[in-house]
């Protein structure tokens, strides 16, 4: 019995202390550095923010650099198959810019209405300040099960705050959860920890919260509401960061949100740098 | 001569390449894409394999330096990763001391108990000392597949052991 426990307590100092050969370092030491780590990292003062944010810049680039394979093989693929269709694609768009052609009148008929309802309402019209948007490049879109955001390639340099709103194409994406100098983390609508209040179609107000999967879900829906295929969410811009009536997405038949932009295929997005400048957050 | 042995130190380097190109580049192994619930943690499968088998080519400092920089990519708190991939490796030697043949099986059933004790650890502080939310069942799915994918990459990798690497003891 004791010839066991000795067994056992040499394996597993072994285990913990072991050093030599290829192991320069313990178990236990590299476990305490890791501690301490994690601790300065949450706890720590604030001068060891700007060294996480210098790191952070630096890995980003070097994870941009090395992803750079998965991202031109794939663009390599699809720029041989466009070539392939290059005719059908042409006749196809020749269509299409007939259909454009007779919806413009209509859009822009619409669009004066709009400008006109919104001062009517007084609101803001997401368009005004145009100059206090900036474009980003998304660095880095790694899927995790546990936390969907993406990096992009503007930071503090450019203005760019904790809290400011991402579009693409007017769309919403999501918010800056992490600024760096050169880089910042955007926190996408589908995740888990993402909640932002929303209009429907309907007049209706409800939470739309990240589900973790692709589609986000509502939530504080007024009780007898019936969520019903095709309504429109809009950000309702309660909680002064997003801008009131930048679109979001259409509901479907399970209840949840397809949003107008697959957080999967973000490439380009915009920042906008009004509602932090404003102190609104 | 010459240009074997750089074959030889280019094989025996391949899993910590991988484990950092893993760590740092875009890649990933959430499949939720190609199946809604199918992610898995490929990191620690190919620490515990290597530990256990070859503890020579994967050293601890390489580990734990992969995981800073899967913290950093991943937006987790510093260190959390680093903290995970240790109890593995103290998992996985312990394993090793006191086994002399392991068998797929056995390798099979401690990876388990390393798994929970390095999860238990990484959620538990990123529970307690992070504002991050996670749901409870995409860590189950995640520990079932990361599981349930083990033999599959167990064979594949002593397929690549014993075609590839040399010895240790050569």
């Amino acid at each position: 019995m004791s010839v066991s426990r000795d067994d056992f307590s040499i394996a597993f100092r072994s285990a913990l202390l072991q050093r030599g050969g290829a192991q320069k370092f313990s178990v236990l030491s590299l476990t305490f550095l890791a501690l301490v780590i994690f601790f300065i990292d949450i706890y720590g003062p604030k001068i060891t923010k700007p060294v996480r944010a210098f790191i952070n810049d630096v890995v980003y680039r070097i994870t941009y650099l090395a992803s750079t394979p998965t991202r031109v093989f794939p663009k390599a693929g699809d720029t041989i198959s466009s070539y392939m269709n290059i005719r059908e694609e042409n006749k196809r768009l020749k269509a299409e810019i007939e259909k454009y052609k007779s919806l413009e009148l209509d859009v822009e008929f619409l669009a004066d209405e709009n400008k006109n309802l919104q001062k009517i309402l007084e609101t803001e019209y997401f368009n005004k300040n145009l100059t206090n948007i900036v474009l980003a490049k998304v660095l880095v879109d790694k899927d995790s099960p546990f936390l969907k955001s993406i990096i992009i390639n503007k930071g503090t340099k450019n203005g760019v705050l904790k809290g400011m709103p991402v579009t693409m194409d007017n769309y919403l994406v999501g918010r800056i959860v992490e600024t760096n100098y050169l880089s910042s983390r955007v926190l996408l609508l589908n995740d888990l920890n993402s909640r932002i209040p929303v209009t429907l179609d309907k007049g209706a107000q409800a939470i739309l919260s990240g589900s973790g999967l692709t589609n986000p879900i509502l939530e504080y829906l007024p009780e007898d509401f019936d969520t019903v295929e095709g309504l429109s969410v809009f950000a309702s811009g309660k909680d002064g960061i997003f801008t009131s009536g930048t679109p979001i997405g259409k509901t479907n038949s399970k209840g949840t949100v397809n949003l107008f932009v697959d957080p999967n295929q973000l490439s380009f997005v915009t920042v906008n740098l009004n509602i932090q400048n404003q102190g609104k957050l | 001569m010459a240009r074997n042995s750089i074959m030889n130190k280019l094989y025996n380097g391949g899993p910590l390449f991988l484990l950092y190109y893993l760590c740092i580049s875009e890649i990933d192994t959430n499949l939720e894409k190609v199946f809604e619930i199918f992610t898995l943690n490929f990191q620690i499968i190919l620490i515990y394999f290597w530990v256990i088998k070859r503890p020579d080519i994967m050293a601890n400092g390489h580990i734990f330096l992969a995981g800073l920089i899967n913290d950093v990519v991943m937006g987790f708190p510093l260190g959390l990763s680093s903290l995970s991939y240790l109890i593995i490796i103290f998992v996985g030697t312990y394993v090793r001391n006191k086994s002399v043949n392991t068998t797929i099986a056995s390798d099979w059933f401690t990876f388990l108990l390393a798994m929970i004790f390095s999860n238990l650890l990484f959620f538990s502080l990123l529970n307690n000392f992070s504002d991050l939310m996670f749901s409870f069942t995409k860590i189950g799915y995640n520990i079932f597949f990361t599981l349930f994918m083990f033999p599959v990459f167990w064979l594949l990798f002593n397929i690549y052991q014993t075609t590839f690497m040399t010895n240790r003891d050569a």
